[in-house]
């Protein structure tokens, strides 16, 4: 994943209302910390960013110029997004260095088709990864190629790419194979449930 | 229907929920890779919720799966018609889930995207807010 070079300023204010004010100036509060530096409070251009990370996911490596204090190489920690706006409200930079190797959740792609009347069950949709920071992959891929029901994908049977090693456990599930459900078993997988319920729940009491 | 088994003691006639406000969680998709998100507050009903998942999986038919990530926990009542104010709060009707913008509603895993979404635009013509098809972050779609 290559660098992207992205200007920021230095915030004078703090708290909801200079947060507020810095993003309707169309950018995005963020806070630089790490290797035991000071955090530093920066506001980054919010397009930039946002068309940084639609392109190159959650773990795209920002190379900041901080407008008169230096540059810094970072890595997203954690987003905050606005979920009806689907605008970022703030975000955490986590300070990197270059050939530092860092723990990051990589997205899984499932690749092929499973067998006919099967159904693939995603259960872990990331998987963390050691990697050095400038040379993250983008996701992993995983294949389901006619795989049969009943069969899984476990963190181990990845295939990782070169430079990278698994930082989860290799026993995890990723994938699931298991046999379609037929369209009756569908229809009645609330029915069989409400009636129970039905069953058991309490009697009203008529009201005077 | 989705109907708690039993409504937790002190809390059978409720005052209305609360409708402001955004939803604090449940606003990702984390179990399939789409989902069907509220845009604006609601009450759904139990009623509601089983309308919208029959038709998304009348639609797909089979090798698909959907997840109903609301629940209606809350419970609104009623007073008889043609009866004179007072005596007490009415009894309960409904069964109701507290939907906030933002919430994710449900969510379907499925090979075919285009049947996908076809599926819950028709479960979104059940519930009574307007509401849009999102994907999960990062789904390969």
């Amino acid at each position: 994943m290559s660098e992207v070079k992205i200007s920021a300023e230095p915030r004078t204010e703090f708290g909801k209302g200079g947060a507020r004010r810095t993003r309707r100036a169309g950018k995005v509060p963020a806070v630089l910390y790490g290797h035991g530096e000071a955090p530093r409070h920066i506001a980054l251009p919010a397009r930039e960013f946002a068309a940084a990370i639609r392109h190159g996911g959650k773990n795209q490596i920002f190379n900041i110029e901080i407008t008169g204090g230096g540059t810094a190489l970072a890595l997203p920690k954690a987003i905050q997004r606005d979920p009806i706006k689907d605008t970022y409200e703030h975000v955490d930079l986590l300070v990197v260095r270059r050939g530092e190797k860092v723990t990051v959740e990589i997205p899984v792609h499932l690749t092929g088709e499973a067998a006919r009347d099967t159904l693939v069950m995603v259960e872990n949709t990331t998987l963390a990864i050691l990697a050095d920071a400038t040379k993250l992959p983008e996701f992993v891929e995983v294949s389901i190629e006619g795989l049969e029901a009943g069969s899984h994908v476990t963190a181990g049977d990845v295939q990782l790419p070169a430079g990278s090693e698994l930082a989860a456990d290799p026993a995890v599930v990723v994938a699931v194979v298991t046999g379609a459900p037929t369209a009756e078993a569908l229809e009645g997988e609330t029915g069989e449930a409400a009636e129970a319920a039905e069953a058991e729940a309490t009697p009203e009491p008529a009201d005077a | 229907m989705l109907i708690p088994r039993k409504p937790p003691k002190g809390f059978r006639k409720p005052h209305h929920p609360d409708r402001h406000g955004p939803a604090k969680g449940g606003t990702r998709v984390v179990f399939g890779e789409f989902g069907i998100q509220a845009l604006e507050p609601a009450y759904i009903t139990n009623r509601q919720i089983e309308a919208a998942r029959i038709a998304m999986t009348r639609h797909i038919k089979r090798g698909g799966k959907v997840w109903i990530t609301i629940f209606p926990d809350r419970s609104i009542t009623k007073k008889p018609a043609e009866t004179r104010m007072g005596s007490g709060k009415g009894s309960p009707e409904w069964w109701v889930a507290n939907i906030k913008p933002g919430r994710i509603l449900f969510e379907m895993s499925f090979p075919n995207e285009q049947i996908a979404r076809e599926a819950m635009r028709r479960a979104i013509h059940k519930l009574p807010l307007k509401c849009r098809i999102v994907t999960r972050e990062g789904a390969d779609v």
